[in-house]
Order: structure tokens, then C-alpha cells, then sequence
């Protein structure tokens, strides 16, 4: 995928400035979510399970090329053939044989957002492959030819109207359909395409090395469909996805479903173990391509690794203020929120993507929310810091800041600045600092009386 | 150096000289109280029908369900007293019959196998499963610790299939079956 992270600011403002709407529907999903979180929270030791967690994912990552190793050995015995690809060119060559060997006319998906990392949808586009994304959010946003905004939830920005419009003018439906009138007609759809498709490529939650299990959660019921219709299966995993043993599945398959909807677990967890059997329905072929993309490079730096631990609930977008105000496009890549902020640095360098880890307040609600217990506003200082080591941080930034710190420390000089930048008309675009602000926004109207004073009539 | 070897060998480099984390050990299942009770009470949580029944009851309540319908698909293991109506394809079939490995009783989940048969589990729009009383495990932690043997799939059910992708409203039966019935089965099969 393209990486446009560094416009975040200008994109952020223009979203909000040119859809309105967006704010309201991702404010109203993400709050749905995060109250499901945080119920669904306090019904277990939250506490304890995030914790145990933890520690299973630091023992993975630190013990990280046995057991990939072990789960490439027991696959095979399944009759599973393992690839691994450093990045987006070794997995196109990998899918690109598949679909020559099998003659391959249709493909249907299943959500994953490391297919988005790798572009397969356009690689498959490019060899004539009919690609069919068969989550219900997912096909929304492919019809309009839209990235994912969320990790869970792909079109949690479009509102009912958005979406009784597209189908509208799509499959001529009435303008006031129902929700389950539109539902229906995709359905009808991808079912038709569930039957006929030769291929289906899916993404992993986990991979258990002790088993070669490869499992993989939904709600729909389109990932079991995708990954037992098909002839072929392929599942494309990044090499952080692993789990040790079968039993951590106890454990990690209810914590993401908390974590990610509020649910005990999600409706349809597909545990997969090789290709059907001789007379038994299922994919005569099951292939896994391991994923490497920048997490080596992630494992190798001392100040950011954590991140690997990250299971993709999506926790942490629905419990962050900044992520509420725009969804995730203004992010520019297929991670957004706060685990793009961290993320994204890591794997695609901080040069692309060094305004992600400032789109946050630090108000640490994504750490809380966090299943695995990324200290992800430690993180985000980390990559600040080193942005502005780097000098990646406008120039101006330094100097303001400066300045800034002399003003406040000094109550004399706050209240001459505070006197005089109230009583003159703004020179808004002659500061760099203010010019960042107002395009795309109002102008700046400071309140009649500095806070200070406000403070002090409070008081008397 | 092919990719595997190259990706080994920076895991490895990066691994140098980190301290190793324990894998901690699983944590001791809570004492269950009747498991089949949970069961079906978090089964009606998910939003699907659990009944807890003898044979006479299982098939008055597949009776019930079949009424009115031409035929239904069945499951491998599905015992013949269960297959009352002609069995048809699973594409067509408006009922799918499908015998459980094992249960599930603080998810409210049955456990699937494709041994059993794929289609018959996803595609009818109404699926019934049934469940000996004596597999449903208390947690999914003991479930998974006594599991022995691994089919090619096993599938977790714990619900109707549903979605909330079209403007944050609960859609039902989306690409799975709309509904699902579950039968525990009391007494010897
Ligand atoms: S960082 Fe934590 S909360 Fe965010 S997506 Fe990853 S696991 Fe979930």
C-alpha cells in the first residue's frame, strides 16, 4: 500500500473540513465499542489475563526463530507448504504461481490487513483474478474503492445514507433500504461468489507452532466460507502472529474478542490444520506464506519491539480521542490510530511517517485498553524523540517551543504575551505555527479575558 | 540466501544478548458448577437456542424445526433418528443438521469438525447442532488441554453469523446460518 503518513495533519483537517459526517459516525462506533470493552473487562481480572498475555507473547518474541521454525515443521507434516517472503515482491511471486498453477479466475477474501500491507487485492487485480473482499464492512469500502479506516471495522465511517446510495446506485435498491434489505443483497452476491471462487486467501490471528493451527476469528461466517469453499487456500501471516502452545488459545482467542467488541468470544473461530482429507469437503491445498515486512527490524530496536506483541483487536482506536475525531484515512497507511502511531514508524521508518506518533493527547487510554500491554504513550515519546533528533520535526517547532518554555516560566512575560496577543488582530499567516492550525480551520478567537483572571473572579 | 534463512538470521541476531521470557504456565481451571447450565444460559447471551433434552425430546424439538420444510442436510455423524426429512445439498438445504465434537459452557460454543462435513455447518440458513451432555466442557482452556486429535478444521460456533458493518445496526445471518439451534442431549446415544 502507498504510504501517505506524512500528510497527516493536512489530511486530518480537510477530512474533517470536507466530511463532516465522518467524525459522528466513527465518534458513535468507536464509543459502542470501547463501552462493550470496558464491560466486557470488568467482567474477568482484566488485569491478570492482559498480563499473562503479555508474558506468553514476550516469551514468543524472544524464542521467536524456534518457534517459527516449529510451526513451519508441523504444518508441513500436515501437508501444509510454508513460504516466507521478506516483503510485498517474494509474497506477489509466491501468489502470482499459485494462481498460474491453479488457473485461478476467482478469488474470495477474508479480512486481513496484512493482504493490505503486502497490495494483493491489485496484484490479483493485474493478473485478471476476479477479487471478492467477503467481510460485509470490507466489501462496502472495496466497492468504493476505499482503504480500511479501522482494524475491526473497515467502514465504521460510513454512515446508513453513505451506504443506501452506493448500493443505490450499484444494484439499484430503493434509497431507503434497511440495513437488512442491503445485507441481503450483498449476501445474494458473495455467496454466488463463495461457490464459484477457486481461491481463498485469508490472514491469521494466531499460528500455534506447537500444532500448526492457524486460527482466525470473525462474526460473519465469510472467513470459515473463504478458507473451506475454495479448492486452495492461502493464509498470509506475519511472523509475530505465533503462539507457543494450543492451549494459549484459551487465552488469547476471548481476550481479542474482549478486547476487540466487548464479546466472551467471537461467533466463528476457523482452527485450521492442513488440507481436507481424502473424501472430506475442504481446500485439497493449504498454503502459508510467513511475513517479515519490518518486524525483523522491529525485534532488533531496544526502544520499540513491544509493539510485536500487538494482536490487531483495535482497542486502542476505539479508546483514543484523536482516532474518534477522523477514522483512520488521514493515518495514510493500513495501520492507523495509536498502534499506527507506533507501529507504522517501526516498520515503514520514521522519515515516511514521523507526524503519526504526534497525533495523540498522551492521555494513556490506549494502554489501558490494550490487551497485551503495549506501553504504547512511552512509545510514542520514543518516536518523537527520535524525530526530533532526526530532525524531522519542523525547524520552527524547536524554536516555538523554546520560546514557549521561557514565556511560561516567567509570570511576567506570560501576562505581557497574554496582554498583547489578545489585543492584536492575529497575524495568523505570517506564524508557521498558526498557519499549520488555520488552514482548513476557522481562525483563532481568543476569549476576551485570559484565563488567569477568569480564574480568579472564579475564585472571589 | 534464500528469504527463510535471511529472516532467521536477523531474528537471531536481534535476539543476541536480549533476556529470554518465561512462558508462564496455564492457569488452573475455576471449579465449574453445571457446566451444561452455563451453557445454555450464555448460549441465549450470544443470541442463539439451547435446549437441554432426551431422545424423545430432541426429536420433537427436530420435528418443530422441520416443519413445513422439503428436506435438510445432515452432518456425517448425525445418528438416523435424527434424519427425518429427505436430505438434500447443502446449497439448497433450508436446515442444516451437524454433531458437535464438543461444547463449550463460558463461551456458549460448540465445537465443529469437518469430519462432519463444512457445508452443512455454514451454508443452510438455520443450523441445528447436536451435543452429548458429557462434552460440554466447563472452559475453553480445559476443552483445549484434553484435545487429542486435530481435523483438518474444527469451527467454533458460539452464535448466530452477524454484522454491524452497514451503519452500526445488528444484521443477521450475514454469510452463516441466521440462526442456530443447539440440542444437549441427555442420557445414553
Ligand atoms: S496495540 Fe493493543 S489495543 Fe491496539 S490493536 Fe494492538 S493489541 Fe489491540
Amino acid at each position: 500500500m502507498q504510504v501517505k503518513a506524512k500528510l497527516y495533519p493536512k489530511e486530518a483537517a480537510r477530512l474533517l473540513r470536507e466530511h463532516p459526517g465522518v467524525r459522528e459516525a466513527v465518534t458513535g462506533a468507536t464509543l459502542h465499542f470501547e463501552a462493550n470493552r470496558k464491560r466486557a473487562y470488568q467482567e474477568i481480572d482484566a488485569e491478570i489475563w492482559r498480563e499473562r498475555a503479555r508474558r506468553v507473547k514476550d516469551h514468543l518474541l524472544t524464542h521467536l526463530d524456534h518457534y517459527l521454525e516449529l510451526a513451519e515443521k508441523r504444518l508441513q507434516e500436515k501437508g501444509v507448504r510454508v513460504y516466507w517472503a521478506e516483503g510485498p515482491e517474494e509474497a506477489h511471486r509466491i501468489l502470482r504461481e499459485i494462481v498460474a498453477r491453479h488457473g485461478v479466475k476467482r478469488a474470495v477474501k477474508a479480512k486481513s490487513m496484512l493482504t493490505e500491507e503486502l497490495g494483493v487485492n491489485p496484484l490479483l487485480e493485474s493478473l485478471g483474478v476476479e477479487v471478492y473482499e467477503t467481510d460485509l464492512g470490507e466489501y462496502l469500502i472495496q466497492l468504493l474503492g476505499e482503504p480500511p479506516s479501522h482494524i475491526v471495522g473497515p467502514a465504521i465511517h460510513l454512515a446508513l445514507s453513505d451506504i443506501q446510495r452506493l448500493f443505490h446506485g450499484r444494484f439499484g435498491t430503493p434509497l431507503d433500504a434497511s440495513p437488512e434489505a442491503l445485507a441481503a443483497v450483498a449476501r445474494k452476491v458473495l455467496r454466488e461468489a463463495f461457490l464459484t471462487a477457486d481461491l481463498g486467501i485469508s490472514g491469521a490471528n494466531f499460528l500455534v507452532a506447537e500444532t500448526g493451527t492457524l486460527a482466525l476469528m470473525e462474526n460473519e461466517g465469510n472467513i470459515r466460507l473463504s478458507t473451506s469453499l475454495p479448492r486452495v487456500h492461502v493464509a498470509f501471516v506475519g511472523i509475530e502472529k505465533l503462539l507457543p502452545r494450543f492451549a494459549d488459545l484459551a487465552l488469547f482467542l476471548p481476550l481479542t474478542a474482549r478486547a476487540a467488541t466487548g464479546q466472551r468470544l467471537s461467533t466463528y473461530v476457523s482452527l485450521i490444520q492442513g488440507p481436507a482429507k481424502e473424501g472430506e469437503e475442504g481446500p485439497k491445498e493449504v498454503h502459508v506464506v510467513l511475513v517479515d515486512h519490518g518486524r525483523t527490524t522491529l525485534l532488533h530496536d531496544p526502544e520499540a519491539w513491544e509493539v510485536l506483541r500487538c494482536l490487531r483487536c483495535g482497542a486502542c482506536l476505539n479508546a483514543c480521542p484523536v482516532y474518534r475525531q477522523t477514522g483512520g484515512h488521514p493515518y495514510g497507511y493500513v495501520y492507523s490510530g495509536p498502534i499506527g502511531a507506533v507501529l507504522d514508524p517501526g516498520l515503514l521508518g520514521l522519515e515516511d511517517t514521523y507526524p503519526l506518533p504526534y497525533a495523540s493527547t498522551l492521555c494513556g487510554a490506549c494502554y489501558e485498553a490494550c490487551p497485551v500491554k503495549i506501553p504504547i504513550p512511552k512509545l510514542l515519546l520514543t518516536w518523537r524523540k527520535r524525530a526530533v533528533e532526526r530532525g524531522l520535526a519542523p525547524t520552527w517547532e524547536r524554536g516555538a517551543i523554546q520560546a514557549f518554555s521561557k514565556v511560561m516560566q516567567s509570570p511576567s512575560l506570560y501576562r505581557f504575551f497574554s496582554k498583547a496577543l489578545r489585543g492584536l488582530p492575529l497575524p495568523q499567516d505570517l506564524l508557521p505555527l498558526l498557519k499549520a492550525w488555520t488552514e482548513g480551520r476557522g481562525p483563532l478567537r481568543p476569549s476576551p479575558k485570559p484565563f488567569h483572571q477568569l480564574w480568579q473572579e472564579l475564585k472571589e | 540466501m534464500d528469504a527463510k534463512s535471511r529472516i532467521l538470521s536477523r531474528i537471531r541476531h536481534a535476539l543476541k544478548g536480549m533476556p529470554k521470557a518465561l512462558l508462564p504456565e496455564h492457569p488452573h481451571p475455576a471449579l465449574a458448577q453445571d457446566p451444561a447450565e452455563l451453557f445454555l444460559k450464555r448460549l441465549a447471551e450470544n443470541g442463539a437456542e439451547g435446549h437441554l433434552v432426551d431422545k424423545e425430546g430432541a426429536r420433537k424439538l427436530l420435528a418443530d424445526l422441520a416443519q413445513g420444510l422439503p428436506g435438510a442436510a445432515y452432518g456425517k455423524g448425525v445418528p438416523d433418528a435424527f434424519r427425518l426429512l429427505p436430505e438434500l445439498p447443502p446449497e439448497e438445504a433450508p436446515l442444516g443438521v451437524s454433531r458437535a465434537l464438543f461444547a463449550v459452557a463460558e463461551t456458549g460454543t460448540v465445537a465443529l469438525s469437518s469430519e462432519d462435513g463444512r457445508r452443512v455447518q455454514l451454508l443452510p440458513p438455520v443450523h441445528l447442532v447436536l451435543v452429548e451432555e458429557e462434552k460440554v466442557y466447563p472452559s475453553l482452556l480445559e476443552a483445549f488441554l484434553d484435545l487429542k486429535s486435530f481435523p483438518s478444521a474444527i469451527g467454533l460456533h458460539s452464535g448466530p453469523s452477524k454484522s454491524a458493518d452497514i451503519g452500526q445496526v445488528m444484521v443477521k445471518g450475514v454469510h452463516g446460518p441466521g440462526r442456530l439451534v443447539v440440542a444437549v442431549l441427555q442420557g445414553s446415544w
